[in-house]
C-alpha cells in the first residue's frame, strides 16, 4: 500500500524502552550521589571509569541519543515539510547525535576529554 | 445574548470576518442550535449544517468558544458571552459554518471500515459472544462529527497522512471485532511514521468528543496490538 522507509512502531518502542532505561539509570545516579557522594575529582573519575559504571553510562548515552533522534525526527516530520530542507535537518541531526555519541565513547573508553 | 459568528461567502468575500449578532433568549431556547436557527431568521444568509437536533447525526459540529461541540446539545445559557462560533478548525470552509469534510471521510475510508471475512458465511449470522461484543463498546458509537479530528494538532500538521482520531477509533472498532479476519493487514497498514504514529497522546480528541468516546484509548490499544502482533 504505502512504501515504509520510516517505521512507526519500532521508533515508538525505542523511545519508550530508552526512556525506561534512562529513568532507572538517573534514579540510580541520584541514589548513589545521596548515599555515597564522590570525594573529589580523582574519586569521581575512578568511579565513572569503573567497568560497571562506564558500561551502564555508555548504554545510558546510547539510549539518550536514540531517544533524542526519535523525538527530533518526529518534530521534523511534523513541521519541516519541504523535502530538501527535511533531508538537511535530519542529516544534520544524524551527524550531530553520532558525533556526541562518539565523543562520549572517547571520554569513557579512550580516557580523553 | 451576544454572538460573534464567522462569516465567509467565497462568492462575495475576499476574506472571512466575524459578524456580531444579538438576540433575546426565549424560554424555549435551551440549546445553541435553537438560537442559531432564530439568528438565521434574522439573517437568512447565515449557513450551517444541522439535522437530527438531538446529538446523533454529527451535522452541526462547530467550534463554540474555542472548543468543538455539537450545537444541538450545547446548553446556550452555559456559554460565556459573546458566544464565538467558528467552523471546525483546519477544515476548508465552504461557507460560513459549513466545512468540507472530504479529507475527513477519505481518511475514514482508508482504514477499510467494514468487516473483512472471506470464510464461507454461516446459515444465519456470524456469531459473536457477549464478551466479544462488549469489546466494541466505546468504538461503534462514533457519529463521525469530526470534533476530535479537527481539534487534533497532529491532524492540523499532517491532515493528508495522519488518519486522525476518528479514523483510528474506527480502525480499532474493526481490529477488536472478533468476526474480522484482516487484523494483520489492518495493523500493517497503520504501521508507518504517519498513519497512526503522528499521535502524540495530546488527548484533545477524548476531551472534545460529544459522545464521550476515547480515541486516545483506542489508539493506545492499536499500538499494543501492533507490538503483540510483531513480537
Amino acid at each position: 500500500m504505502v512504501k515504509r522507509p520510516v517505521s512507526g512502531m519500532r521508533a515508538w518502542l525505542v523511545q519508550r524502552a530508552s526512556a525506561v532505561y534512562m529513568l532507572l539509570f538517573i534514579a540510580y545516579l541520584l541514589a548513589h550521589f545521596i548515599v555515597d557522594p564522590p570525594q573529589g575529582y580523582a574519586h569521581w573519575r575512578a568511579w565513572v571509569l569503573s567497568p560497571t559504571i562506564s558500561l551502564a553510562a555508555s548504554v545510558f548515552f546510547g539510549a539518550t541519543l536514540l531517544h533524542a533522534w526519535v523525538g527530533l525526527r518526529d518534530v521534523t516530520l511534523d513541521y519541516v515539510k519541504a523535502a530538501p530542507l527535511r533531508i538537511g535537518v535530519l542529516a544534520t541531526l544524524m551527524f550531530a547525535l553520532s558525533t556526541a555519541g562518539l565523543w562520549v565513547l572517547r571520554i569513557l573508553w579512550v580516557g580523553q576529554s | 445574548m451576544k454572538f460573534s459568528i464567522y462569516r465567509f461567502n467565497p462568492e462575495h468575500d475576499r476574506k472571512p470576518y466575524m459578524q456580531p449578532f444579538e438576540i433575546d433568549l426565549l424560554r424555549t431556547d435551551t440549546m445553541l442550535l435553537d438560537v442559531i436557527l432564530r439568528l438565521k431568521a434574522q439573517d437568512p444568509t447565515l449557513s450551517l449544517r444541522r439535522s437530527c437536533r438531538e446529538g446523533v447525526c454529527g451535522s452541526d459540529a462547530m467550534n463554540i468558544n474555542g472548543r468543538n461541540r455539537l450545537a444541538c446539545i450545547t446548553r446556550v445559557r452555559d456559554l460565556q458571552e459573546p458566544v464565538v462560533l467558528r467552523p471546525l478548525p483546519s477544515f476548508p470552509v465552504i461557507r460560513d459554518l459549513v466545512v468540507d469534510m472530504t479529507r475527513f471521510f477519505r481518511q475514514y475510508h482508508s482504514i477499510r471500515p467494514y468487516l473483512i471475512n472471506d470464510e464461507p458465511p454461516p446459515a444465519k449470522e456470524r456469531l459473536q459472544s457477549p464478551e466479544d461484543r462488549e469489546k466494541l463498546d466505546g468504538l461503534y458509537e462514533c457519529i463521525l462529527c469530526a470534533c476530535c479530528t479537527s481539534q487534533c494538532p497532529s491532524s492540523w500538521w499532517n491532515p493528508d497522512r495522519f488518519v486522525g482520531p476518528a479514523g483510528l477509533l474506527q480502525a480499532e472498532r474493526f481490529i477488536a471485532d472478533s468476526r474480522d479476519r484482516a487484523t494483520d493487514e489492518r495493523l500493517d497498514d497503520l504501521n508507518d511514521a504517519y498513519r497512526l504514529y503522528r499521535c502524540r497522546t495530546i488527548m484533545n480528541c477524548t476531551e472534545v468528543c460529544p459522545k464521550g468516546l476515547a480515541p486516545s484509548r483506542a489508539i493506545e490499544k492499536i499500538r499494543l496490538a501492533m507490538v503483540k502482533n510483531s513480537v
